[in-house]
């Protein structure tokens, strides 16, 4: 894969060279699965909603300005097109958002997981997050989204992103924490 | 205490995780479907505004306003017998007179309205009949 910045690619589709766009999709697939999956919680969901998204982002392609960066525009459209479809396929999930935060967790040491349980840890502390602050915490730390970038994507103000991305680090902290202290339990 | 933003070690240790990534073919599919939408909206840019149809129905308008015109500028009398000898037309065309008669007697304002309505009437249908090719 040619290693340009998107826009190069963008404007490539816009004049007609269509296949183009298989270097953006290949680029973004995963974290626009993951976004869909998260929200829509089931995989053949998430694999045609991921799917309608990036069509569409295709089919607007021209109406993007470059004015805000192009990950942020497609993430928007990815987390309408899910959020549209949940309510439309009138999905009732519980609440997932019944962790007790521990303020003592925060002190916890990363480095104590063993790196070859990170991702199993990672992966279980990350589906126990309600689904808006599993998308922040995918926007801000993997996709190094800023909170201004954030709040449009998701619609929120920036002062709560701030507030809940607080709220899911805490979270996080507190999930793998417990998960360290069963694991050291049921060694012992 | 640290903040979401100062806490580069949690975002080192989340980042050290690939992300879920859907099945393989995900990006030929989703390929797959561009192309076909590409070539939906080439199909829709190469279609004329006004489809066969529409000149259809104008064809038939100007053939009716030209049989009009012919049956008006001649006599009924001398004309009708030699067309349909068997039938008395003149009802239908005294009928056929008094129509146009009312409908040349509108005010302008009236004319314009129905001209305008009929108008936005065809622009809808036209625009939604492309609409329905590129959802």
């Amino acid at each position: 894969m040619e290693n340009k910045d998107d826009n190069y690619y963008i404007e490539k589709v816009i004049n007609g060279q269509t296949s183009y766009f298989s270097y953006i999709v290949e680029k973004y697939q995963d974290i626009v699965f993951s976004i869909a999956l998260k929200v829509l919680r089931n995989r053949e969901d998430a694999e045609e909603m991921a799917q309608e998204s990036l069509v569409k982002a295709f089919k607007s392609l021209h109406t993007f300005q470059g004015k805000a960066k192009f990950s942020t525009w497609l993430y928007r459209i990815t987390y309408n097109t899910c959020i549209s479809e949940t309510r439309k396929k009138k999905y009732h999930y519980t609440s997932t958002d019944d962790i007790q935060i521990s303020e003592e967790a925060e002190d916890m040491n990363l480095d104590g997981i063993p790196e070859e349980n990170r991702e199993r840890y990672v992966k279980a502390a990350l589906a126990k997050l309600p689904e808006d602050e599993y998308t922040l915490v995918l926007l801000y730390y993997f996709e190094e989204q800023s909170v201004e970038e954030i709040s449009k994507v998701t619609g929120l103000t920036a002062s709560n992103v701030k507030v809940k991305l607080h709220r899911a680090r805490k979270k996080l902290y507190t999930i793998l924490n417990d998960m360290l202290q069963e694991d050291l339990y049921t060694i012992l | 205490m640290k903040t979401f933003e100062e806490d580069k070690e949690l975002k080192q240790f989340l980042r050290s995780v690939k992300l879920e990534s859907p099945a393989d073919g995900f990006s030929a599919r989703v390929m797959n479907r561009v192309f076909e939408e590409k070539a939906a909206f080439e199909q829709v840019k190469q279609e004329p505004v006004l489809g066969r149809g529409f000149w259809i129905i104008l064809a038939l308008f100007a053939a009716l306003f030209a049989v009009m015109a012919l049956v008006s500028g001649t006599p009924v009398a001398e004309s009708a017998p030699s067309i349909l000898p068997e039938i008395n037309t003149d009802a239908v065309l005294t009928g056929y007179r008094s129509f146009f008669d009312k409908l040349g007697a509108l005010p302008a304002g009236i004319a314009g309205i129905f001209m305008a309505s009929s108008l936005l009437i065809l622009l809808e249908k036209l625009l939604s009949s492309r609409s329905h090719v590129l959802s």
